[in-house]
């Protein structure tokens, strides 16, 4: 177990333009779902790159949840191909999504306040010592999982109190980076945050936003869905922005500004006046 | 960059706070401990006999019982789980094994059906409680009545007794000096610390009963452990049942009586919260010894039942309000500083106790 792959490896140096060569980690063509009459998800499609932070935006039932979900294999769409890493996948389960590398970090986190850092870090991918034996005995090597967690922040850049510390101890912004940190070191290459710092406060979403902006360095791309305009721009390279179930607009975030997009929201303009 | 150094207003606060953390938390790792101690001197002061090497036999063997029960109760009950039924599973192992006794069986397969029976008992109610979902306290409590009933039913009231000098090793051995019930507690309390401190199912039990739907998410087995567990609660208590049997050398319809009341109150004093998701097999040990040295010091002393009962209330008001004080503790916030300290204590390898 301790010699699966880990994050950080990879770190980009190309300038951003470079991305259109480089083959995207996730591509998701033609996805459509429907809830009985309501049509959630109507021919979706787009890509993620390595290192790529896409902001997710669009009104309250525009599909962002819906989309963000099938990708993370909690729902099935009716219609539509995933591609990871180049290979079509079905998810049917989150379990399968999370095995390929899609890791999903909910508002509500996978975190247990009474257990430690290191132990949520760990929860249920426990090391064993002792090889074979210690495997069999289920005997665990407590002291390695707590050295990889300080040396998974650490390679992150996240500087937390020791691994022994639980959960409960920390700020809510500790807790949401604790939450993206394990999904990363876990070798989630693509990290799908739906809201995190929906009830944070100002600091608290400044630890949150900051640490986003530094999985960049390391390779791993980021689907990020939020309401708040000045948080989007501050950490998407990329806009998609959903109305109605459909995609209808997609650009780099250089390229556009929070008041166009409120506008192409609302419907207040449609996107080729943009 | 991520912001962890607090303002200039906050730093005082943060110290004063780390320090109380520090002080209280030293008295949540030793408090029971040191309770312990405290009636203990207490009770030695009080009476002659109390601090001697047979009364301390005496203790052990009062607890073993309880204690063995007590072990895979604690860890329900940290999974957010709880079972009522002990002590009349423990009367039904009994009334079986005396019935089958009497049917002309030998000790040995009677012993075996016996704690079958509590095992069976323990994952039905699991299957219902953690499969179906059916509340733990309303199930574990028609265990209560319904496991006592069936013993009734099978010894018609009748106590069947006369089992042999064999069966009595089980209850009034000894080995090496201890009690044949003590060496089993022991043993019971040494595979569950080994089950709950080195392999996982410890943090996973406590997964189960601090946060069931990320415990569920992260693909901890949230319905089988606690099936297994009601299994293994099942299994103990009619060990128990058997245990007194052999001691009474009577099955008798008295077993078991309000001994799910010294079991609760051995893991609720050992610090297990009440609602699940905090425990530590260790406390309740503690907890257990504590119950035991209650008991008999207020025996020594000559104080009459009716202050036995209410001394161990007072103990679980005590315990309600540690619980409180541990939750508070758990949410003291910590600063990023104490990474670097605790950093190179790891790297030179001296991670310090659990
Ligand atoms: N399980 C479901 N059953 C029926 N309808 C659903 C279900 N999930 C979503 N919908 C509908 O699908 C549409 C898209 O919902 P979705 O949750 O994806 O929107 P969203 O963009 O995430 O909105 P918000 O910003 O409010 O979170 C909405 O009309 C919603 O009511
Ligand atoms: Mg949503």
């Amino acid at each position: 177990m301790s010699d699966r792959p880990v994050a950080g490896d990879v770190v980009m140096t190309e300038p951003a333009s470079a991305r259109l060569e480089r083959a995207p980690v996730l591509e998701v063509r033609g996805i459509s779902k429907r809830f009985g009459a309501v049509r959630a998800l109507h021919d979706v499609s787009f890509a993620l790159y390595p290192g790529e932070v896409a902001g997710l935006i669009g009104d309250n039932g525009a599909g962002k949840s819906t989309l963000v979900n099938i990708i993370a294999g909690s729902l099935q769409p009716d219609s539509g191909q995933i591609f990871v890493d180049g290979v079509e996948r079905h998810f049917e389960s989150a379990a399968q999504a999370r095995a390929a590398g899609i890791e999903t970090v909910f508002q509500y986190l996978s975190l247990v306040p009474t257990l430690d850092m290191a132990e949520n870090v760990f929860l249920n991918r426990e090391i064993f010592a002792f090889g074979q034996l210690g495997r069999w005995l289920r005997w665990m090597d407590k002291a390695e999982m707590r050295r990889q967690t300080s040396e998974g922040f650490s390679r992150l850049g996240l500087t937390l109190p020791s691994p022994r510390t639980k959960v409960a101890a920390l700020s809510g912004g500790q807790r949401q980076a604790v939450a993206i940190a394990r999904a990363v070191i876990w070798g989630g290459h693509i990290v799908v945050l739906d809201e995190p710092a929906a009830a944070l406060g100002v600091k608290q979403t400044e630890i949150v936003l900051s640490f986003i902006e530094r999985l960049r360095a390391h390779g791993v791309a980021c689907i990020f869905i939020s309401h708040n305009m000045e948080h989007v721009m501050r950490v998407a390279d990329r806009i998609i922005l959903m109305r109605l179930g459909e995609k209808i607009f997609d650009a780099p975030a250089a390229t556009t500004t929070a008041p166009d997009l409120v506008a192409l929201m609302t419907g207040a303009i449609s996107a080729r006046t943009v | 960059m991520v912001q962890h150094a607090p303002s200039l207003g906050r730093a005082a606060g943060h110290t004063s706070a780390q320090r109380l953390r520090g002080i209280v938390g030293w008295a949540q790792r030793n408090g029971l401990f040191f309770a312990l101690l405290i009636i203990v001197v207490f009770f030695a002061t009080r009476s002659d006999r109390f601090l001697t090497l047979t009364n301390l036999h005496v203790v052990l063997l009062q607890v073993a019982v309880v204690g063995i029960i007590a072990v895979p109760g604690a860890m329900l009950l940290t999974a957010g789980y709880v079972d009522l039924a002990i002590g009349s599973i423990a009367v039904l192992g009994s009334v079986v094994f005396g019935e089958l006794m009497n049917a002309g069986w030998s000790a040995a397969p009677a012993s075996l059906i016996a704690l079958l029976v509590g095992l069976g008992w323990g994952l039905a109610t699991g299957y219902v409680v953690a499969y179906l979902g059916f509340s733990p306290v309303v199930v574990t409590l028609g265990g209560l009545a319904g496991a006592r009933g069936v013993a009734e039913i099978l010894s018609q009231g009748f106590t069947k007794y006369g089992f042999g000098s064999g069966f009595a090793q089980l209850g009034n051995g000894e080995f090496l000096g201890i009690d044949t019930p003590v060496w089993i507690f022991l043993l019971v309390f040494l595979l569950g610390s080994y089950a709950w401190y080195q392999t996982p199912l410890g943090r996973h039990i406590t997964a189960i009963g601090a946060e069931r739907a990320a415990a569920h998410s992260l693909g901890v087995a949230t319905r089988r452990i606690p099936f297994l567990l009601y299994g293994a609660s099942g299994l103990a208590a009619a060990l128990g049942g058997l245990i007194v049997t052999s001691q009474l050398d009577a099955a008798s319809l008295s077993i078991g009586i309000n001994l799910e009341l010294s079991v609760l109150s051995a893991i609720l004093l050992g610090g297990v919260s009440f609602t699940g998701g905090r425990g530590s097999l260790f406390g309740v040990l503690i907890g257990v010894l504590f119950i035991g040295a209650l008991d008999n010091g207020l025996v020594q002393m000559n104080v009459g039942p009716y202050y036995q009962r209410a001394a161990v209330g007072l103990a679980l008001v005590l315990a309600a309000a540690l619980d409180v004080l541990y939750q508070h503790l758990d949410r003291i916030p910590v600063e990023a500083s104490e990474t670097a300290e605790s950093d190179a204590r790891l790297a030179a390898g001296k991670g310090g106790a659990a």
